[in-house]
Formats: structure tokens, sequence, C-alpha cells
């Protein structure tokens, strides 16, 4: 579905990516994994457009889209729900829903029933739910994490990009996020998800790659690599090892 | 400057002061004394502009209070010339300190329009206070007397001449003293700016004060070269113009200033003659396109860059043919050459005279500024600390809460940081590091909370006050003052051992050179002590991203700081870099300075901290012994996750 | 009393052009945090082109009305492409403030040539006596002045909030990162916001035009105003603007009537300036929290 080969991206003048390759085959749950600093958020910014790559390919159901723009990118199927989740604070949940599903409604992407769409992804944030009308700048981060989620998701998309879901939530909301992110690949939805709680997310994970400054450290099964103490150690270590 | 150098500078003088003995038409004495005169005022304007990098569209309306300051004073009390142009500065240099007020907490589109505002409120009440001004009648005034006896044009020519001269001078020494590099330091960054001690507000005002004597100057100047003035002259079109003059010109360029001032006064002559204007036009498109052709060879530029620029110069001179009368369109003619200089001239005729040069030559000039000096060994860079009571609590953060709406980025942390002590501040992203750093150097107040330093409360002090007694700070997100040297970023982190004034600077008196030479001294050797002083004269957003870094080091040192806040100092360098860093950090730790260091790198935290204290979510969960921390329960499972 | 009549009705009908002016500063700034500064000249120039419509060509007002309307927004398309698109490119807020300008001059400069320098009247499509209300002589056409200014803003406010294609305008204009992300076109937003902007000002052109005299440098002064209004109403909501727009409408009428015609212009500059100098945030949304 998603194929990333020999990446390189940076800010300016400091590369952060130096080349790094990853595979999301369709259906799976991939999950990258790494320290502060390591480049996890970079790759995924550098994926959907909102910085561009500086070498290196990456393919979306064969079709190239390193070098192209957000929109474009979103347009083929490519959903994000990007670092700090970025919902639009103005504006309803609803609204926000709804927005996730622009390329539909602009025939970009098969329309599909947009409004009972929106019903089933309420339902299955009952959370949401209760606030369809609220301004989403008065969520808590636990419900915007959500709502960055269910507003991927209306986009009916081919895959969904989860860049650190977890961060800044409590230990009772990561449960529930996880929770999700397992009801969604159970429906077979595909996602690569980058994530600094390595454990919780090797553990909904089918694959994992370990980021480490840059580059791909190590990357296996996500069983195996649940047992990896060079995981481990990459995490609280930073460089230097 | 050496000889040679000035060379060019002292022809172009005489030839100025023999320009009315050589042609002796009024008419073109007229023009070269306007040209001056703009000259003058664009000096001033460039400060603004060029160095301080915003638009200002009230220098017309400054101008006008300087020809009407002369215009008035002649008119009711019947001054002399000797009174009038010093009473033209001053006041218009009040009126530039006025201007400044409200353009002090914006920048950018809103700053334009403050000074848009200012200039159109200038000139409706020069129209309409036709008690002092005689409003749209006008002022008539007569020539100045030398001696009792009115002076005919050459006299006041060369006096003009002679007044732009010292102008030229008091400008030149301005921008390259430690006040030209604080407008430097408030274009590229007015954080890092505050933060160094130097304070944006102030140096603001000070910009706008300096610039509105300049202009004053002109104005009273002006006065007296068109023995009339009147109100429709001082218009928002006037000062446009003077934007497009200095743009065009070249920004921090005197020949700059003088080469925009010439086309602005020479270019609606041109338009008002269209045999004239075809010829010249047809001209500039002939040499555009040799230019084009020479620089396509060279392979400098490609064919779609130099499209545009090709085909407006062409079209203008086919324009020109086609049209009767192309002074009615002359303002349109101003616009395009705004269009075409914002986009294509970025650094103006001189600028970009330098960079085809340069091109053609083959050369590449990076560097800029006088030749390189050797650091001297004997100098030492770090004062080292008076107070070396080491363990003694020298900074106590209380209870500080940090509210943003909602959300608490700080939730009732304390801290005791110890004299002499390398203090680590660690935690996952978004837990408060960044925001503590803020909170210690005044760029945010806390929502409740005290922190202690020395003894003394800082909250509610400016950023630029904290800096000046004691804390220094580096920048997650690297702010050096891009456009500006290495040495002279260093300088600016100097700023607070200068003592002299504007006089001191003007005068090159020797309290003003004294310092400027010592602060040069004490650059180079901090340059030294990170090993950039044989990058001295490079422009620092050249530098290579863990030299900036280091960069950002020596210039906090600069402040000669009891305690230096240093922000993720490692990110995104190699471990060579590493290894300097340390090594560095060590060194400055030596001669008495304390650390709060925030870090991800845990080696970096490891190897170099006494003490740790480690935040998530806006609250401190452990604090203790490096090695104790990092085995810490709480600790891990923040970082790591269930 | 009948005097204080009379500035409020001549003020409120002065007010809501000033706040339809500064609505358009606000569509631009808000989703591509950059404004035009010939804003004013896109209303003279929606004044002067209906003018030839209904005086050259004869057209009735009311058709005249989407003439001007599609007049704007190509005006305002082209202002984006040539004046701003190439400034965000480079990052260049000097830029874009010059070519602005610089576009401003050019447009004053052709109209000009074009209609001349005088000031020509506009003829009125409503009657032109006077209604007496409290003693105030309200003209018909302030009246539809009023009424046409809140209809525009609200059909804008209805385009935002009920069509999806609104809703993207606002999203872009919340998260620009963001509203790509969704599948937006942020640079065919921008241009559309530059486009909707100059439309409102052509359109309060031809409402303006009956009331004063028409000619190239109308559009000057009311820019600047504009402006002032747009900053002390804030971004949130068009009320701000309607309330600013009143607010400076009536000062200036009667500073106009009490001082004198020539210091009228004088208020809301001074205005512009204390607000600036005292509250620079809480304009254009809520403070900006630095982020260092």
């Amino acid at each position: 579905m998603l194929s990333i080969k020999n990446l390189e991206a940076g800010y300016g003048k400091v590369k952060v990516l130096h080349g790094i390759s990853i595979d999301v085959p369709k259906g799976q749950v991939i999950t990258l994994i790494g320290s502060n600093g390591a480049g996890k958020t970079t790759t995924m910014r550098a994926i959907t457009g909102m910085i561009k790559p500086t070498a290196g390919e990456v393919t979306l159901a064969g079709e190239k889209i390193d070098g192209s723009e957000s929109h474009t990118i979103a347009r083929l199927g490519l959903a994000h729900s990007p670092e700090g989740r970025r919902v639009f604070t103005t504006m309803s949940v609803s609204d926000n829903l709804l927005l996730g599903a622009f390329p539909r409604f602009t025939g970009s992407r098969p329309k599909g029933d947009i409004k009972s769409d929106l019903e089933r992804a309420l339902e299955m944030f009952p959370r949401l739910k209760e606030r369809r009308n609220q301004l989403a700048g008065t969520l808590s981060g636990g419900e915007q994490q959500m709502l960055a989620m269910a507003r991927a998701v209306m986009l009916n998309p081919e895959i969904i990009l989860l860049d650190e879901p977890s961060m800044g939530l409590a230990p009772i909301l990561v449960e529930e996020v996880f929770r999700i992110i397992s009801n969604l690949k159970s429906q077979g939805v595909t996602m690569l998800l980058v994530e600094q709680f390595a454990a919780a997310a090797l553990n909904v994970a089918d694959y994992g790659y370990v980021l480490e400054n840059g580059k791909i450290a190590t990357h296996g099964p996500a069983s195996k690599l649940q047992d990896d103490p060079a995981v481990k150690a990459a995490y609280l270590g930073g460089s230097g090892h | 400057m050496k000889l040679k150098a000035q060379l060019p500078l002292l022809v172009a003088i005489v030839a100025l002061f023999c320009l009315p003995l050589l042609i002796q038409n009024p008419y073109y004495i007229h023009l070269a004394e306007t040209i001056l005169i703009y000259t003058i005022l664009l000096f001033g304007l460039d400060i603004v502009v060029g160095y301080v990098g915003q638009v200002s569209l009230g220098h017309a309306g400054l101008f006008g209070i300087g020809s009407y300051t002369a215009g008035v004073l002649f008119f009711h009390m019947g001054w002399p010339i000797w009174a009038t142009i010093p009473a033209s500065i001053v006041v218009t240099a009040i009126f530039g300190g006025i201007l400044a007020l409200p353009a002090l907490k914006v920048v950018g589109p809103y700053l334009a329009m403050v000074t848009l505002a200012f200039g159109t409120i200038a000139q409706i009440l020069i129209n309409e206070m036709t008690w002092l001004t005689e409003g749209p009648l006008g002022i008539k005034l007569t020539r100045p007397e030398l001696m009792g006896v009115p002076m005919d044009k050459a006299e006041y020519f060369w006096l003009v001449a002679g007044v732009m001269i010292l102008a030229l001078i008091a400008i030149d020494r301005f921008v390259k003293s430690q006040m030209g590099r604080a407008f430097e330091a408030l274009r590229d960054s007015p954080v890092a700016c505050d933060c160094m001690g130097v304070s944006v507000y102030r140096f603001k005002v000070i910009a706008f004060v300096i610039s509105a004597g300049f202009a004053g100057l002109a104005g009273c100047l002006y006065a007296y070269s068109e023995q009339y003035i009147s109100p429709n002259t001082y218009n928002n079109e006037l000062a446009v113009l003077f934007l497009l003059g200095i743009i065009m010109g070249g920004r921090k360029s005197r020949l700059g200033a003088a080469i925009g001032a010439a086309i602005i006064v020479l270019l609606p002559k041109l338009l008002d003659d269209i045999n004239l204007f075809r010829i010249v036009a047809s001209v500039i498109a002939v040499v555009v396109a040799i230019g084009a052709v020479m620089a396509l060879s060279k392979k400098v530029t490609t064919p779609r860059r130099v499209a545009i620029p090709l085909a407006g110069v062409v079209g203008l001179a086919a324009f020109s043919f086609w049209l009767d009368n192309i002074s009615d369109w002359r303002l349109s003619i101003f616009g395009f050459m705004i269009l075409l200089v914002v986009y294509y001239l970025q650094n103006g005729i001189v600028g970009f005279a330098k960079s085809f040069y340069q091109s053609i030559a083959g050369k590449t000039k990076t560097t800029r500024g006088d030749a390189v000096e050797v650091a001297d060994d004997s100098v030492s860079f770090i004062s080292t600390v008076a107070n070396q009571n080491t363990g003694a609590e020298l900074l106590k953060v209380d209870s500080v809460l940090m509210q943003f709406g909602g959300l608490k980025a700080l939730n009732n942390v304390s801290l005791s940081i110890k004299r002499g002590t390398i203090h680590g501040l660690i935690g996952p992203n978004g837990s408060g590091k960044s925001t503590m750093m803020n909170v210690l150097t005044g760029i945010y107040v806390p929502t409740a909370g005290n922190v202690l330093y020395a003894g003394n409360s800082v909250v509610g002090k400016t950023s630029s006050d904290i800096a000046l007694s004691g804390i220094a700070r580096t920048f997650q997100n690297v702010q050096l003052f891009g456009e500006m040297t290495a040495l002279q970023n260093i300088m600016v982190g100097l700023h607070h051992t200068f003592k002299s004034n504007i006089l001191d600077i003007a005068l090159h008196l020797p309290r003003y050179t004294k310092e400027e030479q010592e602060a040069r001294a004490r650059a180079m050797a901090l340059l030294k002590f990170v090993g950039l002083d044989d990058l001295a004269n490079e422009e620092a957003r050249n530098l290579p991203y863990g030299k900036q870094r280091l960069l950002e080091i020596a210039r906090a040192l600069a402040l000669d700081p009891e305690l230096l806040l240093l922000d993720e100092p490692a990110a995104g360098l190699t471990a060579p870099d590493i290894k300097e860093l340390l090594r560095i950090i060590r060194k400055i730790r030596d001669s008495g300075i304390t650390f709060i260091l925030i870090e991800h790198h845990m080696d970096v935290v490891m190897s170099v901290c006494d003490t740790v204290s480690v935040l998530d979510f806006g609250q401190k969960i452990a604090e203790g012994k490096p090695a104790e921390v990092q085995a810490d329960e709480k600790v891990i499972h923040a970082y790591l996750g269930a | 009393m009948e005097i204080l009549a009379q500035i409020l009705s001549s003020g409120i009908a002065v007010g809501m052009i000033y706040a339809v002016i500064a609505f358009g500063f606000q569509l631009t700034f808000a989703t591509s945090g950059t404004l035009n500064f010939g804003q004013g000249e896109a209303l003279m120039l929606g004044a002067l082109v209906g003018l030839t419509c209904v005086d050259t060509l004869g057209m009735n007002y009311w058709l005249m009305i989407p003439v001007v309307c599609v007049f704007g927004m190509l005006q305002g398309g082209l202002v984006e492409l040539i004046g701003v698109r190439p400034a965000i490119k480079i990052k260049s807020e000097f830029g874009w403030i010059m070519s602005t300008i610089a576009l401003g001059i050019i447009f004053k400069n052709v109209a000009e040539n074009i209609w001349g320098r005088d000031a020509l009247p506009f003829p009125s499509p409503l009657s032109t006596d006077p209604i007496n209300f409290l003693g105030a002589n309200i003209m018909p056409m302030e009246i539809l002045v009023v009424i046409g200014a809140l209809v525009m803003m609200l059909l804008v406010e209805f385009f935002n909030r009920k069509t999806i294609y609104g809703k993207a305008v606002v999203a872009t204009a919340n998260d620009r990162d963001a509203a790509g992300l969704m599948g937006i076109n942020t640079s065919l937003v921008i241009t559309f916001s530059y486009a909707l902007s100059s439309l409102t000002a052509a359109f309060a052109g031809i409402l303006i035009a009956p009331l004063t005299l028409t000619g190239a440098t109308m559009g000057g002064a009311l820019g600047l105003k504009a402006f002032a209004v747009a900053i002390i109403g804030g971004l949130s909501s068009g009320l701000g603007i309607i309330v600013g727009g009143l607010i400076l409408g009536i000062v200036e009428t009667a500073t106009g009537f009490y001082i004198s015609t020539g210091y009228k212009d004088v208020p809301g500059l001074i205005l512009l300036l204390l607000v600036l100098a005292y509250k620079p945030s809480g304009l254009f949304g809520k403070s900006a929290i630095k982020k260092v």
C-alpha cells in the first residue's frame, strides 16, 4: 500500500532522515518507534507533503507521491492524524469530521454516504458524540485525539497515518486510544503508527521499525521486537551507544 | 578605512564641490541639490527599512515636519538658518519618537499602517492648522544669509553638499557602531535581542528618532532650496517614492541611498520628456538583454528567470513608443518599478551590481566586514564569576504555575539551583521544559508562584533586564542574528559593555573607540574559545548547524552571566560535535558559571550534570543524581510507557 | 436632537461602508496572513466600473451589481497572483506589503487615465429626496447602504458556516497545514479569499458611490480607515467590525460637523494609533503565545 525507499529529509540545513525504507502492506498495522529527536515526525511530514523530501521515493498504491502537495496526497486516500492533533479549534466537532471527508464532497474520492459515515464515526467515538456541536478548541487533549482520528477515518482512506496519538495523554486515555486503534485494525484498516510508547504500539502492530538518529536501526515482527533488549535501550538511551 | 579604499570617495567629494563651478545652468544645480537633500533623507529612512527591516510610509510626513519647522520659524520669528537647522532636526526627532510609540508592539503590516496613518495625519495637520502653517497657501522662504548677504545658488549648494557629507559620516558611524548592530539584531530576532540585554522597545524608539532627525534635516534644507513649501508636497505618494528610492538603490548602503535619490529625482523629469524617455528605455532594454545573454552563456541563470525582467524592460520601451505622453503614467511606472525591485532586485542596484560582478568574475564572497583579527590569547573571554560560593542557592523556582487558557504547562513546579552546578532538566515532549526556560527569562509571566534569582524576584521583569542581571540563554530553535556575521552576533551580546552615546559615536570620541576595540578583542577571544575564530566574518545563517549552536553559546557568554540556560544544546549534533560541546560546557563551569541544561540526549545528561530534575505533564516527578533518576520507575514509565 | 439624529444616521451609513471594506481585510488576513494595501483602490475600481456600466452602457443599477462583483473577483484574483503569491512563496512579508502598495498605485493611475482626475457624479438608483426621520434627513440610498452591507456580510457568513467550501476556507484560516491534510487546496483558498475580498470592496464602492462623488482618489483614505475598523473590531465575528465601523462612522461625522471637514479623517487615524499602541493583540485573533 505505502512504500518508502531511501527517504532523506530535513529542515533547512539540518538533515534529519538519512535514508530510511519502510513498507506498509495493505491491511496491516506497521509501527515506527524511536526516542525523541529520532525523526519519527519528520518521516510522517515527509510522507504527507508537509515537508518535501530531499531524496528517496514514496509510493502510495503504486503512485509516486514524494514531492507532491499535501492536498493531492490526501485526495489519493492517505489520511493523516498529525502530531499535536491539529483539530480546527474554531469549528464544531461535526464540522471537523465533515472536513475530514472534504475530498468526498468535491468528487476526488468516491462519495458514498457521508451523513451515515458521520453517524457511524460518532458511534465509534462515544465521547465525541456527546459533544458533536461543541467547538473543537474546548475539548480536552484526549477528546481532541479522538477527533483527529475520527476525522482521518471520515476520508474512507486507503491508509491512516497516526502521529504520536498518545502524546500528552493520561494513561487511561492512552488505553482508550489504543483500543480504538485495535478496533480499526480488526476492520482491516491499513495504518502506519508512529509512537513514543513503544510497548503499546508493539502490542497492536503487526510489524515494527525502530528509528534511531534518522536511520532504521532494526526492524521485525512486532512480537519479536517486544522482547528485544536493544529496543528498550534505544528508548531511554538516545544516541551514543 | 585604508586610503586606497577611500580614494574613489574623495574623488567623488571633490567632483561634487566642483559641480557649481563647471555647470552654470541653475536648473541642473537645483536638481543636484535636490538629489543631495533626498540622499540625506534616505540615509535616515535606511535605518528603519534597511537595518530595522520595516516598511515606513511616514517619512514624507517627517520630511514635511522638518520643512515646516524651518518654514514656521522663519516666517513667524525670522530665525536664521543656523538656528532652524538644529530646530528642524530636534522637532522632527521628537515626532519620530511619538511615531515610535504606537509602533512599539507591532511589526510588519501593522507597523506600516501606523506609519501610513502618521504620515496622513501629519499632512492633514499641516494643511488645516493655517494659523501656524498658512495651510494650502504655503510659506515662502528667502535664501539664507551668510554674513548679512543672501547666499547665491553655488553657495547654498556647497552648504547642502557639506551637510550631506557630515550626514554621510554620521550615519556611517552609527550603523557600524553598537547602535547599528542593535538595529539589525532587532530585525533578525527580537526575542533573542531582548534576551541579550538589548531592549527591543528602546532601540525601536532610538531608530525612529534618529531616522526622523535625518528626515528633519533634509526637510529644512529642502525648504530653503525650493524657497516655497506647501502641504500637498508631503503626501503618501512621496512616501512611497522614498521607499522605492531606498529599495531600488540598495538597502544598508550609502551609495544605494545616493543612487536611489538620484533615481527618484531624475525619473519624473525623464518621464516628462517623451523622446528622452524612449531613448533611455531602449538603452536599458538593450543593456539588460546583453546582460541576460552574458549571464545565460556563463550559466549563472536560467532562461525562465530572465524571461520576466527582460519582457518587462522591452515591453516598457515598446510602450513608450506607443504613447505620446508618458508623464500621466508616471505613477504606474513607479508601481511597476516597485514590483520589479521587490521580486528581482531585492538587494537593490548596489547589491545586484555586486553579485553580478562576482558571478561574472567568478568570485564567491560570502564574508562581510573588515579584516579578520587574530584572537589575543591573553584576553580572558570569561570573567570569572565573583561569587564562587559553590553549593549556595542561586535560583529558586517557587511553586510556579504557568497556565495558558485551560492548559497548565507548568503545574506547581519548584526547583532549587545551586551555584557552580550543572542542573539538568529532562522530560518527554510537552512536559514544560522550554516553558520553564521562557518563564525564567521573562518571556512568559507565570500565572502564579515566584522565581527568585540571588534573592530577588524576577517575575514581571523584562527579558532585557533579566539578561542584564546575569541570566543568559540559548534557544531550542537557534535564534541567531542570521544576516549578521558571527563576530557581530557576539558583539551584540557585548552590548552591555558599551556606555558611549550618539555623540561619542558620531564624533568617534575616545570613549567609543576604546569600547569598540575592547569589545572586538573580547568577541574574537570568545569565538576562539568555541573554535569559530576563522569564521568570524561569515554570516551566521551560512554556518553549519553544529557551529550555529556553539555560536549561540558564545553569544550568551558575552553577557557575563552567572547563570546560563541551555535549551537542547546537543540537538542535531553529531557525536564529535557533542564531545566538543561537553568540553566547552565543563570549561565554562570551571570559571564558576552555573548551568540549567535541557536535554534529551541521556549520555550528555549523565556525563555532565550534577543534579537532574524530571518534568512530565508540567509537574516535577523526580529529582536527584543522574544515575538515580535514570533508574527511577516513574521516569522510565514517563518516557517508555506502561 | 435633530443634529444628533443627523449625525447618527449619516455616521451609520459611512460606518457600514467601513465595515464592509474591513471585512475584506479580515478575509485575506485570516486565510493567508497577508492583506491588500490597495483595498481602497479595489473599492474605487468597483465604483468606476459601475459608473461606466450605468452611464456609458446604460445598464440598470441592479443589473450592474453582479457585473461589478465579477469584476471585483477578477481584480482580487489578479492582485493575489501578481502581488501576494510570489511573496508568500519567498516568505517575504516586505514583498507583499510593497507589491500590494505598488498595485494600488498602478490601479489608481490607470483609473486616472481612463476616467480622468475629476470626481464624477454617480446616478442614484433610488430617489434623492431625503426621508425625514426624527428630525434627520436620511437619503434612501443611505438605507440601501446599510441593508446592502448587512446582506453582503450575512451572505459570506452563511457561506462560511453552511457550505463545505466555506468550511474549507475557515479551516484554512484556522490551520493551513492541517487543512492541506484534509485535501483542501490551500493556495486556491487564498486566491479565492482575495477574490472575495475585492468583491466586497467593489460592492461597497457601488453602494457608496451615489452618496459621494466617484473618482480615482476615493479609495485612499477609505482603505486606511477600514483597516482601523478591522483592527478595532477583531477577527472572530463580523459583529466586532460592525460595531467598530459604526463607532468610527459616527465619531467622524461628528468631528466633521463640530470641528471642520478638513479634520474629518483624523479621529479614525488617531483611533488606529491608539489601538495599536495599547492593545495590538486582541485584533485578528487572540494574543499569540510566543513559541520559542
